[in-house]
């Protein structure tokens, strides 16, 4: 059965995930693109401004100073400008540090901006101050070998960019959550077709032919689906066919030995007679009558257990269950049938409930056979393993070869046909039917020049009815309670 | 099959008078010639409804009795017969129907013969009914709480009233009323009250036994007088 190692659901989750996975890369590229996109803009644009705010204010200061040295009134009239505009500015004029605008306001000018504003260079940088970004742009004054650097706030430009990137990051998660709740769904919609496929498959495994899929739309797997269904209705016709002809086969079987029966049964009370009267008969005829006989009754044997046997598969045989004390039962068979000199029964299985008629005939053609076969040194062992009883018969007969050996239960099989006995063929497929019927197993073992074993495993279970009394007689697993009045 | 046979009833030195219902010809024939050489006197009958008007016009002292009949089968004449006699009847049935011996039982038959059987079988079971069916040697009435019976008269009463009981359920009846409280296995039941010395089916003395209690029960679902001991067998209550 291969149904070991399927996981329900591991495709609908692979389909899930890759699902997911798709829509995430996809959303997140195109996010962080955008993102990209609009901050080198946003930054781009905000040099520019800069750019001429810087220059308009350069021209300013190129205006202050002249041409001369700034002295400190030029530099405060010069760093008022565009502190008024709320630009802060630093002011640096040879190897002196600068001197800024506002003196909360004074960041280092980094060294690379210095040498590119040294070499006469409009150029900027990005620094920080006080937690706030700053566009830092410099240049010498027109006219002078001072330098002017501005101070642009960009904190609006990155705190927009920042909003900007929380948006788009919590859009991001949220097509990831919404595409695993779509991509699940339409993975079980999707597979749901295989799961109901994959249930119809193991019913009629287990024996419901009569299962069907449902046709549902002309997808790939409407057709399959319909596919299925001829392939079940072929099954199904298929396994009727084979059982209607089984059927009609042990029919005929049934009948055929239905209507034997009648002759059957006034050819043995003829024969009884015949037998009778043997002794007032010429010398002749004599043993033409006692061939008679004898055939007469080979022909019975064959006749019931073909009966018995139609009856077995007809399902017709009740089951009775009682007590039988199985020692007795065995030593009953032995006796009535007169195999005492050669049969030894061993071991004591008490009483069990079970059906007397089946085991009885179960144990008088195992023990027949051994008989026939095995001539002297049958043994029949009975005890308890367990909760099963267990009958062992033994004979020291030829034993069976192997080849036979898995053949030896079925019907008419004879392992040697030049040593075809008086039996009917059917006595030990009788015998495993009965065990069948029972509930129980037979198994048969067999050494060549050392003799065969057969040995039968019974379930016995002891269901109590009530109002029945018990008493401990004879058998000693019975309760101990003497004349206990059961319930009711 | 109407027509009875005319050399069908002969004298014998014995007085036992057999019927015998069969409709396969060759089966009534050869059990006619058999019972006939075991000094039987026999009366052949190939139809239910003839062999039942047989059974009511002249005295019998065992019918025999197969299961498939023409116009009425043996069931049938079996309780027709039992209606207004006590005859003992051994049924005629297949092996294949295992039903068949309890529907026959049922029915009021004593016994059973099943289909292949030896002749030596067959009058061996005859003998057996016609021994239960005999009147017991003078024995005292035996009273087991409200029941009476009397083997003398082959009567049984309960609480004053008569029972109809048939020969082998008055003979179950008599045997455990010998020993009251004393429980008796199927297989003794078996020899002493249908005469079996070989392992017999223990069916017999089960339907048997059903058929009594309900004539002698007050509830024969729920016995308080013939009890069932379990995996042994059956006992009277003292009362």
């Amino acid at each position: 059965m291969p149904r070991r190692g399927v996981q329900p659901g591991r495709l609908r989750r692979r389909l899930t995930i890759a699902f997911v996975l798709v829509a995430g890369i996809s959303a997140g590229a195109l996010a962080l693109g955008s993102y990209l996109l609009v901050r080198q803009a946003r930054m781009d644009d905000s040099v520019g401004r800069a750019k001429t705010e810087a220059l308009r204010e350069l021209r300013a200061a190129g205006s202050v100073v002249a041409g001369a040295p700034a002295g400190a009134f030029e530099v405060q009239n010069l760093l008022a400008g565009p502190e008024s505009s709320g630009i802060h500015a630093l002011f640096v004029a040879g190897a002196a540090g600068p001197t800024p605008s506002s003196p909360s306001v004074d960041p280092a000018i980094p060294a690379d901006l210095r040498t590119l504003v040294d070499r006469g260079r409009l150029a900027y940088r990005r620094v920080a101050f006080g937690g706030t970004p700053y566009l830092m742009m410099g240049s010498r004054i027109p006219g002078s070998t001072d330098e002017l650097y501005l101070l642009f706030d960009e904190h609006s430009l990155f705190h927009d960019l920042g909003v900007l990137r929380d948006v788009l990051v919590l859009g991001w998660v949220g097509v990831i959550l919404v595409a695993a709740v779509v991509g699940r769904t339409l993975a079980k919609e999707t597979l749901e077709p295989v799961g109901r496929a994959s249930e119809a498959a193991r019913h009629i495994a287990d024996g419901l032919l009569d299962t069907r899929l449902e046709v549902s739309g002309g997808d790939e797997f409407g057709a399959w689906a319909a596919s299925f269904n001829r392939m079940a209705e072929a099954l199904e016709a298929k396994v009727a066919a084979l059982s209607e002809a089984q059927a009609r086969e042990r029919r005929f079987t049934s009948d055929v030995a239905h209507e034997l029966r009648t002759p059957v049964a006034a050819l043995v009370g003829e024969a009884s007679l015949l037998h009778e009267h043997l002794d007032r008969m010429p010398e002749d005829a004599r043993r033409l009558a006692e061939l008679v006989v004898h055939d007469v009754a080979r022909l019975r044997r064959l006749v019931e257990d073909l009966m018995e046997i139609s009856r077995l598969d007809a399902g017709r045989e009740p089951v009775q269950p009682e007590m039988v004390d199985v020692a007795n039962l065995v030593k009953g068979v032995v006796r009535t049938r007169g195999w005492l000199s050669g049969v030894t029964v061993e071991g004591d299985g008490g009483a069990v409930w079970t059906d007397r008629r089946r085991l009885e005939r179960v144990l008088a053609n195992l023990v027949g056979n051994a008989v026939e076969h095995g001539r002297r040194g049958v043994r029949v062992w009975i005890g308890m393993v367990g909760q099963d009883l267990v009958v062992e018969v033994s004979d020291r007969g030829p034993g069976i070869s192997a080849d036979n050996l898995p053949h030896l239960f079925e019907r008419f099989y004879k392992s040697d046909p030049a040593r075809a006995g008086g039996g009917s063929g059917l006595g030990l497929a009788i015998v495993q039917e009965n065990v069948r019927l029972l509930g129980g197993e037979i198994e048969v073992r067999s050494e060549v020049g050392v003799g065969t074993q057969f040995r039968v495993v019974l379930p016995v279970t002891e269901p109590l009815r009530a109002g029945d009394v018990t008493v401990s007689a004879r058998t000693d697993h019975e309760a101990q309670s003497p004349s206990s009045e059961g319930g009711t | 099959m109407d027509e009875p046979d005319p050399d069908s009833t002969l004298p014998t030195s014995v007085d036992e008078r057999v019927l015998l219902v069969e409709d396969d010809p060759s089966i009534r024939e050869v059990a006619a010639i058999g019972l006939k050489g075991a000094g039987f006197r026999v009366t052949t009958s190939g139809d239910g409804r003839d062999g039942l008007l047989r059974a009511r016009r002249d005295p019998f002292d065992v019918v025999l009795l197969d299961v498939m009949l023409p116009s009425l089968d043996g069931f049938e004449v079996c309780r027709e017969i039992r209606k207004d006699s006590r005859v003992p009847i051994v049924m005629l049935t297949a092996r294949t129907d295992t039903i068949d011996v309890v529907v026959g039982l049922e029915s009021g038959a004593d016994d059973y013969v099943t289909k292949p059987f030896e002749m030596a079988e067959l009058i061996a079971r005859v003998r057996a009914v016609l021994r239960r069916s005999a009147a017991e040697p003078a024995e005292r009435t035996h009273s087991v709480g409200g029941l009476e019976i009397d083997p003398g008269s082959f009567a049984a009463r309960m609480d004053g009233r008569e029972l109809s009981l048939t020969a082998t359920e008055f003979k179950l009846l008599l045997e455990l009323a010998r020993r009251p409280g004393q429980v008796f296995t199927r297989e003794l039941l078996l020899q002493r009250v249908w005469n079996y010395e070989y392992l017999g089916d223990s069916r017999l003395v089960d339907v048997a036994i059903q058929r009594l209690r309900s004539k002698v029960e007050a509830d024969p679902a729920h016995p308080t007088l013939i009890r069932t001991v379990r995996g042994v067998g059956y006992r009277l209550e003292r009362g």
